[in-house]
């Protein structure tokens, strides 16, 4: 169980800046996702974290000790690939085993320990399989098993279930984190997949354009997004022109289609100003004749239906501004006809306001 | 079971074969013309005997000749393997301009005429006045330069197919970069440098115009042996000297072929 913490941490290629001074700390045992674009340097910190890439600037510290300038056998650190890097001419055992002969441990306690993380990781029997032989998902494992066995301090994810095949990243997923959580293991987990960062983390930290955005827990950063950037990284949002004015700290005075309510907002705003209102779809509520209690609603008319299995999708027009809405697909509920009158709106404590 | 479009593939055969002909046919004539009964190299041979066979085998000049170049190109292969490696391996890790400008000098040996490599070996060791000219280790060094860009070309074709992750991971699970390179790295690319070292064999054992110009009477090389022989006399017993030189590339093709997978190198996999 070892924390991690990041200060100032910068990588420069000549005058292209990868990863931007970036100051976090990764708690004990704390699953942690990077999550970004393809070349938003969430893999550059990784291998900096590593050791592969030697930073520009800043420190990198694993508990009490500075890694910055170790090489990375020297830093005890589990990584594992997007592509596994399982090497091809050992078979599973050797694979596993590698490290542990690195460390010069005895070739008893080897065997042992090959044989109890194979069972752990769910593959006994395949020490003499090569990798050629393996499924995407059982070199997964393998790689797992190939860096847990050597007890590293924290453990590295390259987007590990990029290469796999949908139905098995799914399993993968929660296979992971299980064991992660059952080790205990501080984890950093590089994706650029959301899904996967949402149902997996303790935290996220986004990353955009080589900066650390927003940095929460999976609710507050879809719920509560910081950025335009990340509101529309994580997931869908309706994204509405309106005025805010100011009101209290953390809230603002939205004005929109003739309604006026408050709505959350970070940073100050100092006089009236036009900004942005991101609604998930999921929170735009659609009825033929009543809204509940507390949501702003707004006379509406249905423009599209897309129908998509357990949601279906609506396009909504208010007053000349078309939103996207979803609703539950349930017996219950009649589907909505386009071209219906129809009442639309949502609750404002669901909303973010987003100032450019 | 074998479809319809295999039958636009037949231009492609006629092509082989008259490949394979023409490739073959001339092995076939040095070999009847070695086991020729009569007193010339004449084809079709006058039956067949092992005359020359054994007359190569008795030969002051053929013998010393064969064990000069056999022990030539050994040495040619031992240097120019583990010089390629080297620079192949520096050349795809340092990367950039540097790289593609060594790159293109180190493959020149390979487009240039060996009589101008040669010539130009001979005009530079006799100039300078370096202590190297006329003697084996001139003649070494003309072979090292025409058999290295072989090897760099197979390591580099073997470490385009390397992934650099797994000598990361190995660093990551407690390997030095040595360790990493000589349990990782080198195994892998091993059927790169055996083809690389193979091919260093046979083209040093089998040079001609660069040892033209570097080789003296008492140094003579196989090639140079037989070209001398010719000139003065149409014996077959170059034709036989030719069935042993033929035989040597062979086995060691079929040995090199039985440790390493070419395969692999040649896009098989």
């Amino acid at each position: 169980m070892t924390e991690i913490r990041l200060d100032t941490l910068t990588k420069r290629y000549g005058t292209s800046t990868a990863v931007d001074g970036i100051d976090l700390t990764i708690g004990e045992g704390e699953f942690f996702s990077l999550l970004g674009p393809s070349g938003c340097g969430k893999s550059t910190t990784l291998r900096m974290i590593a050791g592969f890439v030697t930073p520009s600037a800043g420190r990198i510290l694993l508990g009490d000790d500075d890694v910055t300038a170790l090489p990375p056998e020297a830093r005890d650190i589990g990584i594992v690939f997007q592509n596994y890097a399982i090497f091809p001419h050992m078979n599973v055992a050797a694979n596993i085993a590698f490290g542990l002969k690195m460390r010069k441990v005895g070739k008893a306690e080897i065997d042992k320990r090959v044989r109890e993380v194979l069972a752990q990781v769910g593959l006994e029997g395949y020490e003499n399989r090569y990798s050629r032989e393996l499924s995407g998902g059982e070199q997964q494992r393998v790689a797992l098993a190939r860096v847990l066995v050597t007890r590293p301090r924290i453990l590295l994810l390259d987007e590990p279930l990029s290469a796999l095949d949908k139905n098995m990243r799914e399993e993968m997923k929660f296979w992971i984190k299980d064991l992660q959580k059952s080790l205990g293991i501080t984890t950093v987990y590089v994706t650029h997949d959301q899904d996967e960062a949402l149902t997996m983390s303790d935290r996220i930290g986004v990353m955009e354009r080589s900066r650390l955005v927003q940095v929460g827990t999976p609710e507050e950063i879809y719920e509560r997004p910081a950025t335009l950037f990340v509101t529309g990284f994580i997931g869908h949002s309706n994204l509405i022109d309106v005025t805010a004015r100011p009101e209290t700290e953390g809230h603002c005075r939205v004005h929109f289609a003739g309604a006026d309510f408050s709505a959350r907002v970070r940073g100050a705003l100092d006089k009236e100003t036009p900004a942005q209102l991101a609604v998930r779809p999921e929170n735009v509520i659609v009825d033929a004749e009543t809204l509940p209690d507390g949501v702003v609603a707004f006379p509406a008319k249905v423009v599209s239906e897309t129908y998509q299995g357990p949601i279906v999708r609506y396009r909504i027009d208010i007053q000349g501004t078309t939103i996207t809405a979803e609703r539950q697909n349930q017996a219950h509920r009649p589907r909505l006809a386009v071209g219906d009158a129809v009442l639309a709106g949502w609750d404002p404590a669901r909303c973010e306001t987003l100032l450019r | 079971m074998r479809d319809s479009n295999d039958a636009i593939a037949w231009p492609f055969y006629v092509g082989s074969a008259l490949a394979l002909i023409v490739l073959v046919v001339p092995v076939l004539i040095v070999i009847l013309t070695g086991l020729n009964a009569g007193d010339y190299m004449t084809f079709p041979p006058q039956g067949l005997s092992l005359r020359w066979i054994k007359s190569f085998l008795t030969s002051p000049t053929f013998v010393p000749a064969y064990l000069f170049s056999f022990g030539l190109a050994a040495a040619t292969m031992a240097i120019a393997t583990v010089i390629g490696t080297m620079a192949a391996i520096w050349i795809q890790r340092r990367g950039g301009r540097l790289a593609k400008i060594l790159r293109g000098l180190f493959i020149l040996p390979l487009v240039l005429p060996g009589v101008v490599i040669g010539l130009a070996l001979y005009v530079f060791l006799i100039s300078t006045g370096l202590p190297l000219a006329r003697t084996f280790y001139g003649l070494l060094v003309g072979h090292v330069i025409v058999t290295t860009p072989l090897v760099i070309a197979t390591v580099t074709a073997a470490l385009v197919d390397f992934d650099r992750s797994l000598e990361d991971a190995a660093r990551s699970l407690g390997a030095t970069a040595w360790q990493a390179f000589f349990r990782i790295t080198l195994p892998l690319i091993s059927g790169g440098i055996g083809a690389g070292a193979l091919f260093a064999f046979i083209v040093s054992f089998g040079q001609f115009e660069v040892s033209l110009f570097l080789s003296t009477p008492d140094l003579q090389p196989l090639p140079i042996a037989i070209y001398t022989s010719l000139r003065y006399r149409f014996e077959p017993t170059a034709a036989a000297a030719g069935i042993f030189a033929i035989a040597l590339v062979v086995t060691s093709t079929v040995i090199s072929a039985r440790l390493v997978n070419f395969r692999r190198l040649f896009g098989g996999r």
